[in-house]
């Protein structure tokens, strides 16, 4: 299971430091930053809320 | 023309479009949109200007729209009021600069281009760094508030001037213009009195810089214009909506003492009944037009180039396939989700500002004031929409203690 961001879309919304604040951060142009890209497995429900609350599809989860 | 045969069609697409309902309270919506929502995914929806367009009530299809870039913020095109809105009378230079920085009709990169300089300062560690700031002029509100003969309007002494102070030193509006600020924006002045107050500041800020977003913007690269439009469409944007859901949810808190005793007996306004505020007490009825630039399909629904939709989250945020028994305010509820700040790339830009805003105001009231009743709310009834954006205004909130 690997969480994989993509910088160029997000737009700053803040809705993964929201949920997951222990998986995402903004940096200090309000991007999302990747704090774990191999969650652990209790935190993966919360990472997959991330992505799908995320207005620029900008968070994606993999098996 | 309809078929004259076939009733059930007449009501589902009328040849002129609906008009936006006026039965609704801000607590609770018009039966319409329930109507809508089951009668279909699209309707047509008719603006001031003649244009019949579409109107978007469910959840997963208002989430769709709003993400996606095949839609233009232009025309400014609204279901209410003239057909076309007069200019703001302002000089030629203002309405120039407005219109540069106003990231309300901005498209694309060149919105991003603006929306990017103002982005560190409402990230949620950005917001959240305020909280001791907005919990100082919460408590300062409600003491005020307690000072008033009973009863008292809550929005006039709480909800307002919570928004506007909060507002106003973020922003970087310094603290002896507050006042004349409020006047400018909460009061209302003329348009030209508006934009000499925004440039007066933006002014100020050039030489006083201090850690604040007008001090950001003017060492941002942008034009000065720009800086202008944008320093704005900041000073009017969100303020009322934080007011308005301030005063809203009050409300709803004092009209349903179950959850009301939730919040007592957990006073640390927990993240999740934030959201819940949110969707509940939802400010727009319909947010600022989009208009698709080319003939395109979403989830198997046609828009038409030129088609304008208006995105509905009142409607959206009781949508029962999204939020199982809508109707009910429930503290205790996955809430996460509304859009109640819009969505995509033009989602409220201030929206982590006003999730602490909202929290600290609800808890300062709350936990300060355990006696608080309602003794009448205009939003107890239907409120003519305030705006040619249909949006409600904060309505007083009387109460006693």
């Amino acid at each position: 299971m690997t969480i994989e961001v993509t910088r160029s879309a997000c737009v700053g919304a803040g809705q993964c430091v929201l949920v997951a604040d222990d998986l995402f951060d903004q940096d200090d142009d309000g991007l999302v930053m990747l704090i774990e890209e191999d969650p652990r497995e209790d935190r993966v429900d919360s990472a997959r809320r991330a992505a799908s609350l995320c207005p620029a599809r900008a968070i994606q989860v993999r098996e | 023309m309809t078929d004259p045969s076939s009733p059930a069609d007449h009501i589902r697409c009328p040849v002129t479009g609906y008009t936006l309902p006026s039965d609704g309270t801000p607590l609770q919506p018009s039966p319409f949109f329930a109507e809508r929502r089951q009668d279909g995914r699209v309707h047509p929806l008719r603006y001031a200007d003649g244009h019949v367009g579409k109107l978007v009530t469910d959840h997963a299809l208002a989430r769709a729209v709003l993400s996606d870039q095949r839609f233009s913020q232009l025309p400014r095109r609204f279901p209410l009021g003239p057909a076309d809105p007069a200019p703001p009378s302002v000089t030629a230079d203002d309405l120039r600069a407005l219109a540069s920085g106003d990231l309300l009709i901005l498209d694309g990169a060149k919105h991003d281009r603006i929306r990017k300089t103002i982005r560190s300062r409402f990230t949620v560690k950005a917001a959240r760094g305020h909280r001791e700031t907005i919990r100082a002029i919460a408590a300062e509100q409600v003491d005020i508030l307690l000072a008033q003969p009973k009863p008292a309007d809550l929005t006039e002494h709480v909800a307002e001037p919570i928004s506007a102070r909060v507002h106003a030193h973020v922003l970087g509006i310094p603290a002896e213009r507050v006042q004349d600020y409020i006047q400018h924006y909460v009061h209302g002045s003329s348009a030209q009195a508006t934009v000499d107050f925004v440039r007066e500041i933006v002014g100020y800020r050039r030489t006083e810089p201090g850690d604040n977003v007008i001090s950001d913007l003017v060492d941002s690269g942008l034009t000065d214009d720009e800086v202008v439009g944008l320093a704005a469409v900041l000073m009017s944007s969100g303020r009322d909506s934080v007011a308005y859901t301030i005063a809203t949810t009050t409300v709803a808190l004092l009209t349903h003492p179950e959850q009301r005793q939730r919040l007592t007996d957990n006073p640390s306004v927990a993240p999740a009944v934030i959201e819940e505020f949110m969707r509940y007490s939802t400010m727009f009825v319909a947010l600022f037009p989009r208009t698709a630039t080319e003939d395109l399909e979403i989830d198997g629904v046609r828009f038409q180039a030129g088609d304008s939709v208006s995105v509905s989250p009142v409607s959206a945020n009781r949508d029962a396939e999204r939020f199982p028994e809508p109707e009910r305010f429930d503290l205790g509820r996955d809430a996460f989700g509304h859009l109640a700040f819009g969505f995509g790339p033009h989602g409220c830009a201030g929206q982590q500002l006003a999730r602490v805003e909202i929290t600290e105001a609800i808890g300062a009231l709350f936990s300060r004031v355990p006696s608080l009743a309602l003794v009448d709310a205009e939003q107890l009834r239907p409120l003519p929409f305030a705006h040619v954006v249909p949006t409600y205004r904060a309505g007083a909130v009387v109460v006693d203690w």
